[in-house]
C-alpha cells in the first residue's frame, strides 16, 4: 500500500503499526483512537522506547526502571496498557509511573528552562541593547502576557509582577505542550483529562489563595454571598459555590476538548484512506488534513492564550473591588 | 431497536444540533465584528482580537458537546 506524504500528519499508529496490526475496515478508527491515550512507554517521533520507570503503590512501594525489569520481576505485568498484579489480575492501588504524557511534560519543562537560560544570558551580556533572535521573541511574548493579560485584570503593575511567574509558566507550558503535540509522531499531553485537570486545579488554588491573601479569609466567605443582602443567602450561596467550581471545570474541558477534537479529526481524515483502501481518497483526504492542520496550529496557540487570560480574569474577579481601585478600565 | 443503535443515533443528532447552534452563534459574532469594524476602522485590530476570543470560548462549549457525543457513541 502506498504511503501518503509523510510531512502532513500521519500519526504513528496509522503508519508504523500498519504492518503488524493490520486492522481491517471499520476497526481502523477504533485502533487509531486507542493510540491517543496514555502509554507506559515513551512514544516520540514514530519511535517507541520502553525506558520509562513504573512506580506503583500497592501495599508498599514498587519501583521498576522500565517495562522489561517489571516483566522480569514477575510480580506485575502489563494488561492492555495498565500494570496488573500477576497473582490475581487486580489493579494496583495507585499508579504513579512516569507515563508517556508525564515524559512529555518533563520535556516541556526542560525546553522552558533552556529558553529561559538562553534569554537570561543574552540579556545579562548587554542589558541596554535591543534584543534580537530568541530573546526578542520571548521578550515580546512575556511583555504581551504581562501587559495585555495580567495588568488589566489585576490592577497595579506591582501586583502583576508578584504573580507573573505563575502566568508565564502556565502560558509557556501549555503553548509548548500543544505545539509538541502537533509534530509528527508526537502526542499532545494536554489532550488528556488528567493533565488539564491538574492545570485547572493549580489555577483554582492560585485564584483562591490570592483572594484570601488580599482580603482575608473572612472576606472570602463573604464573597460567597456575592454582595447581596443576607436574607437571600440560602439561594445565593449554593449558586456562588457552584460557580466557584464551574470555572476551573470549564477550563479543563475547554483545553482538553480542543486538543483532542483536533487530533481525532486529523486521525479520522487520514484513517479514511485506510478505511476505503483506495488511492483515490488520498488527495482529498490529504488536502483536508493540511487545512485542519493549519487550524490546529491556530487552536493550539489560541487555547494557551485563553487559558492564561481566563485565569487572569478569575484572579481579577476574586480580587473584586481592590482591582478597580487604582487603574482605569483598559479595553482590550 | 438495538440500544446501541439508539446511542449512535443520539450521538449523531446531538452533534448535528450542536453544530447548528454554534454555527449560528459564531456567524452572528462575526457579523457584529464586521459591522463594528466597518463603522470604526481604527478599532479593527481590537475588534478582531475580541472576536477571536469570543469564537474560541463558544467553540469550547461546542467541543464539550462533541466529546459527550463521542462518549455516547463509543461506550
Amino acid at each position: 500500500m502506498q504511503e501518503d506524504s509523510t510531512h502532513v500528519q500521519p500519526h504513528h499508529a496509522a503508519e508504523a503499526h500498519r504492518e503488524e496490526a493490520n486492522p481491517q475496515g471499520g476497526e481502523v478508527f477504533t485502533y487509531l483512537l486507542k493510540g491517543l491515550g496514555d502509554h507506559h512507554e515513551l512514544k516520540i517521533f514514530f519511535g517507541s522506547y520502553k525506558i520509562l520507570p513504573i512506580i506503583l503503590v500497592d501495599n508498599g512501594f514498587h519501583v521498576y526502571s522500565n517495562e522489561h525489569t517489571m516483566e522480569e520481576a514477575g510480580q506485575y505485568t502489563l494488561h492492555e496498557g495498565h500494570p496488573v498484579r500477576t497473582s490475581d489480575g487486580g489493579h494496583p492501588a495507585l499508579d504513579l509511573s512516569i507515563t508517556n504524557f508525564v515524559a512529555y511534560e518533563f520535556i516541556a519543562i526542560a525546553l522552558m528552562l533552556i529558553f529561559s537560560m538562553v534569554v537570561r544570558a543574552t540579556v545579562k551580556k548587554d542589558p541596554l541593547k535591543a534584543p534580537s533572535g530568541l530573546a526578542n521573541a520571548i521578550e515580546a511574548m512575556v511583555t504581551y502576557v504581562r501587559d495585555e493579560m495580567v495588568v488589566p485584570n489585576v490592577g497595579t503593575k506591582k501586583r502583576a509582577t508578584t504573580w507573573m511567574p505563575y502566568f508565564l509558566a502556565l502560558f509557556f507550558f501549555i503553548l509548548i505542550l500543544n505545539l509538541i503535540g502537533l509534530m509528527p509522531g508526537c502526542h499532545a499531553a494536554t489532550g488528556s483529562l488528567a493533565v488539564t485537570t491538574g492545570l485547572a486545579l493549580t489555577s483554582f488554588v492560585l485564584v483562591n489563595f490570592i483572594a484570601m491573601k488580599d482580603a482575608g479569609v473572612g472576606n472570602w466567605f463573604k464573597h460567597l454571598l456575592g454582595g447581596a443582602p443576607l436574607y437571600i443567602a440560602p439561594i445565593m450561596v449554593p449558586i456562588e459555590i457552584v460557580s466557584l467550581f464551574t470555572k476551573p471545570f470549564a477550563l479543563t474541558i475547554r483545553l482538553f476538548a480542543n486538543m483532542t477534537a483536533g487530533h481525532v479529526v486529523l486521525l479520522s481524515l487520514v484513517g479514511l484512506i485506510f478505511f476505503f483502501q483506495s488511492f483515490l481518497v488520498a488527495p482529498v483526504s490529504v488536502a483536508f488534513s493540511v487545512f485542519i492542520y493549519m487550524l490546529e496550529l491556530l487552536v493550539a496557540v489560541l487555547q494557551a492564550y485563553i487559558f492564561t487570560m481566563l485565569t487572569a480574569v478569575f484572579v481579577g474577579l476574586a480580587l473584586g473591588d481592590h482591582a478597580k481601585d487604582d487603574h482605569h478600565a483598559h479595553a482590550h | 431497536m438495538d440500544p446501541k443503535a439508539f446511542a449512535w443515533l443520539s450521538a449523531g443528532l446531538g452533534v448535528g444540533i450542536t453544530v447548528f447552534g454554534v454555527g449560528t452563534g459564531i456567524g452572528r459574532l462575526a457579523a457584529a465584528a464586521l459591522e463594528a469594524s466597518s463603522r470604526q476602522p481604527e478599532n479593527a485590530g481590537d475588534i478582531r482580537t475580541t472576536m477571536i476570543i469570543g469564537a474560541a470560548l463558544i467553540e469550547g462549549v461546542a467541543l464539550l458537546a462533541g466529546v459527550i457525543c463521542i462518549l455516547l457513541a463509543v461506550k
